[in-house]
């Protein structure tokens, strides 16, 4: 059932993906299929965090008109990393989700340039180091900031996991 | 300390996802046909009438709240287009006039006659769905003659080519995509180049040569000799032309006559590849 809910969740973060950059043009720098990747990776399965990078990335390469499988790699490495991190170290204060948000992000920017420039494919907004420096900060900036709401949203979605979370802070805390 | 069987397991599928991906990525990129990908194909398919609908209402809302204010411009909008009108009708009934030389002029000389070719009216549903290409989705498919390579446009220029298509959607690469090419000629001194994406609205000629004089406003059409776009199609106006001392040709930035950026609803022209090509040969 769990699975269910959240192939469906990442099912429609690329719907709304899809339809929302052609009325709103500041969504471009927005990626809710990162988002949801980071949301349900801190829920501390590596298991789960890669799988769900994995649907979520091929998934934006077929929408986005991209290489298939290199949003895949990006976001199966980011969700597996930090699915790891979580299990490590407590990240679940809303400062450290928003950080953690901010450097996947940023992670997957330069992940997803690279694997291009390496295959020697033209993508846009990376022609100078200058522009590509907007393009992170503006790229970085954009996923933080949507991540408040749409973190919000999965919480309500999801109370099962933040119920999870709270108890994993308390025995954290008392054992 | 050694790594328990679920932390194996899990390394296990982490190096099984990846190299995954890697496949379809090295397949993907070695294969630009293969852009018409099955992935791409099955889940465009189920996303496309979803999307048309979602579109439909989100524009429908915005539609309401920005009709409102448009209201009050529409007077006078009103009176620049009947002036409009009155200056398009002289300057179709010129055109009308020089078809008619043209065509006997093509009779007496024997020479071949324009391409024809059937069009198919397609809405915009999804843009820049990724920040990192220029592409639109339009929903028309092979259900309605749509194939990979179709030329796009509107009625005031040329928009791109389909680059993927499905049963009911139609993914297309705009001309200023910095991976689009065409070939593009002046339309007055029908010299001959190449146009290139610039990423930001604009496109640029490359090798027109810098001793050629290109003014600026010259209208520049296609050329017919890129195989997928027929020739005379309005590609756009020059609007700023350099010349590059470092190099033997001239920076010529075009400004597409279609607003690529903003662009709502397109025609596919229905042209087969291989029908291009035998009326190249034929020329």
């Amino acid at each position: 059932m769990q699975i269910l809910k959240i192939t469906l969740t990442v099912l429609l973060a690329l719907l709304l993906q899809l339809l929302l950059p052609k009325h709103l043009r500041f969504f471009r720098f927005i990626e809710l299929p990162l988002i949801v990747t980071v949301y349900f990776s801190l829920m501390r399965s590596p298991m789960m965090g890669m799988w769900t990078g994995a649907l979520a990335g091929v998934g934006s390469d077929i929408i986005g008109g991209g290489i298939v499988g290199v949003g895949g790699f990006s976001k199966t490495l980011i969700g597996y990393v930090i699915a790891t991190v979580s299990v490590k170290f407590p990240l679940d204060n809303p400062l450290a989700r928003l950080g953690i948000v901010a450097l996947a992000s940023a992670a997957n920017t330069i992940f997803v340039v690279g694997l291009y420039l390496m295959l020697e494919q033209s993508i846009q907004h990376v022609g100078a180091w200058g522009e590509f420096g907007a393009t992170l900060g503006l790229k970085t900036l954009g996923d933080t900031l949507a991540s408040i709401p749409i973190f919000w949203v999965l919480n309500r979605l999801f109370p099962d996991q933040s119920q999870a979370k709270r108890m994993a802070i308390r025995r954290r805390f008392y054992e | 300390m050694s790594a328990s069987p679920v932390q194996r397991k899990t390394h296990w599928w982490l190096a099984a996802l990846l190299l995954g991906q890697l496949i379809l990525m090295s397949v993907n990129a070695r294969h630009p046909s293969s852009e018409q990908s099955v992935f791409r194909t099955w889940m465009m398919s189920v996303f496309s009438p979803l999307v048309k609908v979602g579109d439909a209402v989100i524009s429908k809302i915005g539609g309401g709240f920005s009709g409102l204010s448009e209201l009050r411009r529409a007077k006078s909008e009103n009176e620049e287009l009947r002036q409009e009108v009155e200056r398009l009708t002289i300057a179709l009934n010129e055109s009308r006039e020089k078809a008619a030389q043209y065509d006997v002029i093509r009779n007496t000389y024997g020479l071949p006659s324009l391409l024809q070719y059937r069009q198919v009216a397609a809405n915009v549903i999804a843009r820049d769905t990724s920040l990192w290409f220029n592409r639109l989705t339009i929903d028309r498919g092979t259900l309605d003659g749509v194939k990979r390579d179709m030329p796009v446009a509107t009625t005031t220029g040329i928009v791109g080519r389909v680059i993927s298509v499905g049963p009911n959607f139609a993914q297309v690469q705009v001309i200023t995509d910095s991976n689009a090419g065409v070939g593009v000629m002046l339309q007055s001194t029908r010299a001959m180049g190449v146009l290139k994406g610039l990423n930001n609205a604009r496109c640029e000629i490359k090798n027109i040569p810098s001793t050629e004089e290109v003014p600026e406003g010259e209208t520049v059409v296609t050329n017919g000799l890129d195989r997928i776009y027929p020739k005379g199609l309005i590609v756009g106006t020059t609007e700023r032309v350099e010349n590059d001392g470092s190099t033997p040709w001239k920076r010529i930035v075009v400004n597409p006559a279609a607003q690529v950026d903003r662009v709502e609803n397109v025609l596919v022209l229905l042209i087969d590849a291989k029908e291009l090509k035998l009326e190249e040969t034929i020329k």
